[in-house]
């Protein structure tokens, strides 16, 4: 299955740029930017997003409560996440993973391979 | 009127007559029938039976008359007993020799008078008279009926006398019987010639019978219950006695008694009466049991005996010899053989030789002064001198003797006892000589009802230890005790009274000043003896401990030292909430300090260590951590983990557990020590720290993100568009936020290890691959610097795997390799060689660069250690890389190095043990 629609979730609006310019002019995305949980979590029915790509700190709710309240929501639920942090403790990534993130990418990261990445991450999740 | 004549033998006429017992008795019917008689038959008036004594005529019978004696002067027996005939008197007042006696005169107005003499043995005692107050004439007839009268009277008379003695002798043999039959004697009396024997009533009881169980009784009944052994001996006696060899027949034999045993029978008899032709016919005898006496015979010669054997086997020589110069014995016991080489007999009387000339003649002179001294004293004596053996030996002997005296005080004996003392003589020389190796004192300390103290035996130390000389302590022990310590004396003084007032051992450690003015410490043990003149008597040992007691003082300061500095160990592990603990692996045995029960919450009253209770404190989901380190220690020796515990009060914390093995050559039980520290607030802080790291990271890399996104983003697809000094400068803001980046990375993994947060996914790995795509990963920064990466390595290493994290090897290689490339000129080749160094498998990079300054070398690990800060920044360096490896490479239990030659180039190698890949 193709991968076309990417839900992105981030507070910090540079990041949001960067992320829209790598996945919809580098990669081909369409793409819905999200500038936190709560606007994800009314938006994410509608938009029907094939993969989620959720900023772990951010304000008011962070990454974790945010995939906990997608997770509360039905057809949603299946949609993979990949959660992004600029947190590197193993430990950290670890629980996301535990939380039901399908991966967890790194700050920084390279604009040019970023939707490479969540391809491969997309089709292997679909493949099993 | 004529008075009789004295007869010519009157004396023993009396003494006849009185040995009759017949004066002054009773009437007696035998004589008074007869003077009856004799009045019937010849019609007298009066008839007498008159006994004529010294002075009067006295009347056993008396028909007649009422008188019973008249004088003898007037008497006409008087004059009768002096004729062996009758003396007739017809008519008294016609005889001139009665005509006036009184009796004619007077009553009984005598006229006739016929007396016929009574003789016995020829003596003329009386006379049986016939008195008329008539003249008369007798007829023949008439004079000889009274003779015949006379003769009877005569010999009832005889007959009397020979009853009286029959008598005696009854009343004699029965006094005797009695006596018999009064003591435990039997008698016997026995026929030799018929075999008939009598035995009284006692014989028969003597043996347990009665005489009448023994019936019939002859001189067979005897020899039957004789002991067999004993009869030929009885014989031979008796046979001796027949013969008039012996006087009488005495033999001590052997009878069975009824019960069984034998009694001893003392049996004594003799012949009193033999046959004409002199054969033995009646024999008498007695019979005693000397059991009782026999068996103490026994007993005493039992007694003797053991006398003899006790006097020839003690060690000593008794004796008995004159007052002389020589010594003369008269009895020696048989010990002095041994002593002297020569036998008792030899002394006796000096038969062979005089004891004085076996005394040492050095001796001879003392010991007869003393022994003279003693005498004139009335003492007895205790000497010591020397006997010279007959082999030429010289012994010690000890006598103790005394004198035995007469009534006037003269000397008769000396009695005495001779001791070879030699041996002891030698011991007391060795122990001598013993007690003056010994450090200490030897001693006897003696104290008085009246509180006179003297040491009667100290050994030579005495001079040594309190200055004072034995003979001066031997009078007086006070000068000992002036030279104790004066803080001491007291302590000292409660001490022996103590002792002497419990009898028990006095232990006691004091100090004295010696002559120097110095300070010794001694130690005293003694045992108190209780004397019978109510003295206490102390044998004991005092010893200079003044060395030990330094030693004992210093290890007392030490002590003192060391609980200063458990106290401040105490102070600090209880500000740094440390506890410690120690366990015996082989005995089980655990100790906590208090700081365990206070950081654990745990009661130390009521609270017994135990593994077990430790355990149940740590929380569940650090026990496999636990358990791990556990395990490690068990190959390092060091247990080393932090972990969480529950308190006894719910409170969760954290705790250092820090243990380690005491080093196995000096730890027998086995012990392990170890601490356990309270890190509560330092991982609160960790975690603090770990936030904040966190939170930097997030918001240093989150602008970062931005930054170096949207620079690629322009660099990749816009650069076209830019003019060429725009497209260096993008460049330059891309390459360092890519190097802040790394920064970053590089900075949380160092604290990461410090921390100890690292965690590797360690994994049994071929290196094959790994160095494959080490190459590959640096292949385009290789080609950019011109740079030929080149690799060496040896088969055998390309089938080796090894334990290691493949992310965290790469990073390394990464490091190495980005190092070499950096540092080498365009155009050379950086070389990764591959290849076994003993049980290590090795990955070496080797650049051809400038080689590493020497200065710089020990620094080299170090964090932000760079060899010039300027060329770091020239060459992109964070300064982080090689103290990232170095930590990487351990935390793997690898090692890691370098050589480097200055102007040639640089090694860095990493090694892990390897295994083949077979055997995984």
């Amino acid at each position: 299955m193709t991968l076309n629609r990417i839900m992105h979730v981030e507070d910090d609006e540079s990041i949001r740029l960067v992320v829209e310019m790598s996945l919809v002019d580098v990669a081909g995305f369409e793409l819905l930017s999200c500038d936190g949980g709560e606007s994800a979590l009314q938006q994410v029915v509608s938009f029907a997003p094939q993969l989620i790509l959720l900023d772990v700190m951010m304000p008011k709710m962070d990454g974790l409560q945010t995939l906990a309240a997608l997770r509360e929501i039905p057809h949603v639920a299946d949609i993979p996440v990949v959660m992004m942090t600029a947190k590197i403790q193993d430990a950290e990534k670890q629980h996301y993973l535990q939380c039901g993130a399908v991966a967890v990418l790194n700050k920084p990261f390279d604009p040019m391979t970023l939707g490479k990445q969540l391809l491969a991450i997309y089709q292997q999740h679909t493949s099993r | 009127m004529k008075i009789p004549d004295t007869p010519s033998n009157e004396s023993q006429r009396l003494a006849l007559l009185r040995s009759l017992l017949i004066l002054d008795t009773p009437e007696e019917t035998r004589f008074d029938r007869l003077t009856h008689l004799v009045q019937q038959c010849l019609g007298s008036d009066i008839v007498l039976i008159s006994l004529v004594d010294q002075d009067r005529q006295w009347f056993k019978s008396k028909q007649g008359l009422e008188a019973c004696e008249t004088g003898r002067d007037i008497s006409f027996c008087g004059h009768a007993i002096l004729a062996d005939n009758i003396l007739e008197i017809p008519d008294a007042r016609q005889d001139e020799r009665f005509a006036d006696n009184p009796l004619v005169t007077g009553e009984p107005y005598i006229r006739f008078y016929a007396g016929a003499p009574l003789s016995i043995d020829g003596y003329k005692i009386g006379t049986l008279c016939l008195i008329d107050r008539q003249p008369r004439q007798m007829t023949n007839s008439e004079r000889s009926i009274l003779r015949e009268f006379a003769d009877a009277i005569e010999q009832e008379i005889v007959d009397r006398l020979q009853e009286h003695a029959h008598r005696q002798l009854q009343q004699r043999e029965q006094r005797y019987r009695s006596v018999l039959e009064g003591t435990r004697i039997g008698t016997w009396e026995w026929n030799v010639q018929t075999g008939e024997t009598v035995f009284n009533e006692r014989w028969a009881e003597m043996i347990g019978y009665t005489l009448a169980e023994l019936a019939p009784i002859s001189i067979d009944t005897w020899l039957t219950l004789a002991h067999p052994e004993d009869l030929s001996e009885s014989g031979r006696l008796l046979q001796s006695h027949f013969a008039g060899e012996l006087d009488f027949y005495d033999y001590q034999c052997r009878m069975r008694h009824k019960a069984g045993h034998w009694i001893w029978v003392h049996d004594r008899g003799r012949v009193i009466s033999r046959t004409e032709d002199g054969q033995p016919l009646m024999m008498y005898g007695t019979h005693a049991d000397i059991t009782a006496a026999k068996l103490a015979e026994h007993a005493l010669q039992d007694s003797r005996d053991q006398f003899a054997t006790l006097v020839n086997n003690i060690p000593g020589i008794t004796y008995r010899c004159l007052p002389d110069e020589q010594w003369t014995m008269l009895f020696m016991s048989g010990s002095i053989d041994p002593l002297s080489g020569y036998p008792a007999s030899d002394f006796i009387n000096n038969a062979e030789r005089s004891y004085a000339s076996v005394i040492h003649p050095d001796d001879q002179k003392m010991l007869e002064r003393a022994v003279a001294k003693a005498l004139n004293a009335k003492k007895g004596w205790r000497l010591q001198y020397r006997v010279v053996h007959k082999d030429g030996r010289v012994r010690y002997v000890e006598e103790r003797g005394q004198a035995e005296y007469d009534v006037d005080g003269t000397v008769r004996f000396l009695d005495g006892f001779i001791l070879d003392v030699s041996n002891e003589k030698l011991l007391k020389r060795q122990l001598l000589k013993l007690t003056e190796q010994l450090p200490g004192m030897v001693y006897q300390f003696q104290q008085w009802p009246d509180g006179r103290m003297t040491f009667p035996y100290a050994s030579a130390n005495i001079e040594t230890i309190y200055g004072v000389t034995v003979e001066q302590a031997k009078q007086d022990a006070t000068p000992v005790f002036e030279h104790i310590v004066q803080d001491d004396l007291s302590g000292l003084i409660e001490s022996i009274e103590t002792s002497r007032r419990d009898l028990t051992l006095w232990n006691h450690e004091y100090r004295i000043q010696n002559a120097n003015g110095e300070v010794v410490w001694l130690s005293g043990h003694a045992m108190p003896e209780s004397l019978p003149d109510g003295s206490v008597l102390w044998h004991g040992y005092i010893d200079d401990i003044t060395h030990t007691k330094q030693f004992y003082l210093a290890l007392e300061a030490a002590n003192e030292q060391l609980h200063l500095a458990q106290q401040r160990l105490e102070l600090s592990s209880r500000q740094a909430q440390i506890g410690y603990w120690q366990a015996s692996l082989k005995t089980g045995e655990l100790w906590w300090s208090p700081m365990i029960y206070e950081v654990f919450g745990f009661d130390s009253a009521i609270t017994q260590p135990s593994v077990a209770l430790f355990k149940s404190t740590v929380h569940p989901d650090d026990l496999a951590l636990l358990e791990a380190s556990e395990e490690k220690a068990k190959t390092t020796g060091l247990h080393d983990v932090v972990h969480r515990i529950i308190r006894t009060d719910g409170q969760i914390r954290w705790v250092h557990e820090l243990a380690q093995m005491v080093t196995a050559d000096n730890n027998p039980e086995l012990i392990m020590i170890g601490s356990v520290q309270d890190v509560t607030e330092r991982m609160r802080l960790q975690q603090v720290k770990d936030d904040f790291i966190s939170t930097v990271s997030h918001e240093l890399r989150t602008p970062l993100t931005s930054i170096t996104a949207a620079l690629k983003l322009i660099l990749s697809t816009q650069a076209d568009s830019l003019n060429v000094t725009t497209q260096k400068l993008v460049n330059i803001a891309f390459s360092n936020g890519t190097r802040l980046h790394h920064l970053i990375n590089d900075l949380l993994d160092v604290e990461k290890l410090a921390a100890g947060k690292m965690s590797f996914d360690i994994k049994q790995q071929p290196i094959l691959p790994i160095i494959e795509k080490a190459l590959a990963d640096h292949a385009a920064y290789a080609d950019k610097l011109a740079i030929s990466l080149e690799l060496r390595m040896d088969d055998f290493a390309s089938n080796v795997s090894i334990r290691v994290d493949e992310h965290r090897l790469q990073q390394i290689l990464a490091n190495l390799l980005s190092n070499a490339m950096k540092y080498s000129a365009p155009e050379s080749a950086v070389t990764i060689e591959v290849g076994m160094n003993g049980q290590w498998l090795e990955v070496a990079i080797c650049d051809h660069g400038e080689g590493i300054p020497d200065a710089f070398r020990d620094r080299i690990f170090q964090r932000f250690a760079q060899a010039d800060a300027s060329s770091a920044r020239e060459k992109g360096g964070t300064g982080l890389g090689l103290a990232l490896c170095k930590e990487l490479v351990e935390g793997m239990n690898g090692e890691i190095g370098f050589t480097s030659t200055h102007g040639i180039g640089s090694r860095f190698y990493v090694r892990f043990l390897h295994q083949p890949i077979e055997n995984f």
